[in-house]
């Protein structure tokens, strides 16, 4: 008998809610609509220091996912770049893209965004989003492109070899069979990483970037209401977070439709 | 008969060094040279430092600097992480609210910073463009009172000199001995200072202690008294302002 392998899986985002979490008592149902509470108590009842802070912090609500969304665009356009490269034969290719996967997953993100930010700002002038975006795209592109080569590699080789067989080149095959088939194992990861990247764009508050976290900051200091300013932004940023792995959930259901259980 | 003189007057001046010798533990922001910085060899020194120093010779306490960022400091203040925070506060009517201040130790006026091709000469001219300058200090709030001036705040006005060295910020506006340390050291060659900015009231640097905390600050009070007493901060302003 073959040993069954038990594979951990310790995302980074909040736990999506699987199928069978149905019913009013799951996690998540609970932590959304007791953080709901939560805040609606503390705008209700204490509106001073609390009302007058949310009324700060819508920009910094549109600028996070400003960064958040062109940082996902840009690490799917790098991450299926790096996993192409590393499954390629070609070894100038695989070289290089293991090189960046290598060296992007051995240096904290922050350090990247001071390195981009700080170092390449006395070569080439970069304005502190498009700083922002680089550095958090150049990470994630690292992680994500060991996500596209596992979801690449976990198709049926049978399947390439009927494609090629039908007279589509590799590149073909890769556009038009393999990839399509590797989306479905793909996302599930992809949309992991897009959560914890929104909660990572709080890092870039420490270049200046007027994000929620950075304009939390700036209200704390002025108004010295520190308990206070950072239990909203937890707040915020819990909400941000369950919203968006409610949506994923549902996306994945909808994919995972004609897969037979 | 002697044995016994000697060994009382042994005791007591243990027990009076040791009345003498309280601790009071400060938080320094060590950024802001040449009030408070480190030096090469991770001391922290500075105006404020040494004026602490003299104003514990005079009032018999003994000062201990704890390095701690800005964004925060007040927080560990009120949390009685430490006695009291020796990093250029200003004293302001918003601070007041929330903690106690001890006697003005320092007169100081903000100034503005801009690159040495700029032709700026006051804030108001800098509608529209982004102007930098530490969180929570009195030169942020001003950059922040001014119409149509994009505020940027920043964890360490160092911070802020770089990005306005390296063409991302049209100016910086800190307090002005600051200003002129970057400007007329470092960056001598890059920035210079355009102007002082009036805003009619005059700003001054306090120790700031808990609210409450009276031993502390009367301790405090009495060492910054004798110190202006005996000119002994005149002394100190040649040696790390220079004028």
């Amino acid at each position: 008998m073959s040993e069954k392998q038990v594979i951990i899986d310790v995302g980074d985002g909040a736990a999506i809610p699987r199928p069978e979490d149905k019913g009013l008592l799951s996690a998540w149902w609970l932590s959304f609509l007791g953080t709901l509470a939560v805040l609606a108590y503390l705008l209700i009842f204490h509106p001073d220091p609390y009302l007058r802070l949310l009324k700060f912090l819508p920009d910094g609500i549109i600028v996070t996912f400003q960064v958040t969304i062109a940082s996902i665009c840009l690490a799917l356009l790098l991450g299926l770049l790096a996993g192409l490269g590393r499954i390629s034969r070609n070894r100038i290719v695989n070289l290089v893209a293991s090189t960046y996967v290598e060296i992007i997953r051995g240096i904290p993100l922050l350090v990247q965004l001071f390195y981009i930010y700080f170092a390449l700002g006395r070569i080439v002038r970069v304005p502190d989003m498009v700083a922002a975006i680089i550095a958090l795209g150049f990470c994630y592109g690292a992680y994500m492109g060991e996500v596209f080569r596992a979801g690449i590699m976990s198709i049926d080789h049978g399947q390439t070899e009927a494609s090629l067989s039908l007279g589509f080149n590799r590149s073909q095959t890769m556009r038009y069979v393999i990839l399509p088939q590797a989306w479905r194992t793909i996302l599930p990861p992809v949309g992991n990483e897009f959560i914890a990247l929104l909660k990572d764009t709080s890092l870039v508050s420490i270049i200046a970037v007027s994000d929620i976290l950075r304009r939390g900051r700036e209200f704390a200091s002025e108004s010295f209401l520190y308990f206070e300013t950072y239990t909203l932004i937890a707040i915020i940023y819990l909400l941000i977070t369950l919203v968006l792995s409610k949506i994923l959930s549902n996306v994945e259901q909808r994919l995972s439709h004609y897969e037979r259980r | 008969m002697k044995k016994i003189v000697m060994m009382l007057l042994v005791i007591a001046s243990m027990v009076n060094s040791a009345w003498a010798q309280k601790e009071v533990v400060f938080a320094v922001d060590a950024t802001w040279p040449p009030m408070e910085f480190v030096d090469a060899e991770k001391n922290i020194i500075g105006y404020s430092i040494d004026y602490m120093k003299a104003a514990g010779e005079a009032a018999g306490f003994k000062p201990v600097f704890k390095n701690v960022a800005w964004d925060g400091i007040f927080a560990g203040l009120a949390t009685g992480k430490y006695d009291a925070v020796c990093s250029s506060v200003s004293i302001t009517d918003e601070r007041k609210k929330a903690m106690d201040f001890s006697a003005p130790y320092f007169k100081v006026r903000q100034a503005l910073i801009v690159s040495k091709k700029s032709q700026v000469k006051s804030l108001a001219e800098l509608k529209g463009q982004k102007v930098g300058g530490q969180i929570g200090t009195t030169g942020y709030f001003a950059i922040k009172a001014a119409d149509g001036v994009e505020a940027k705040s920043y964890d360490e006005v160092g911070l802020a000199i770089e990005d306005l060295n390296v063409g991302r910020l049209a100016a910086v506006v800190c307090d002005d001995p600051v200003a002129a340390n970057y400007a007329l050291n470092q960056y001598k060659d890059t920035l210079k200072i355009a102007a002082i900015i009036e805003t009619g009231a005059v700003e001054s640097y306090g120790i700031a202690v808990n609210k409450g905390n009276q031993e502390t600050l009367d301790l405090v009070n009495k060492g910054i008294a004798a110190v202006i007493a005996s000119g002994k901060d005149k002394e100190l302003q040649q040696k790390w302002i220079g004028q």
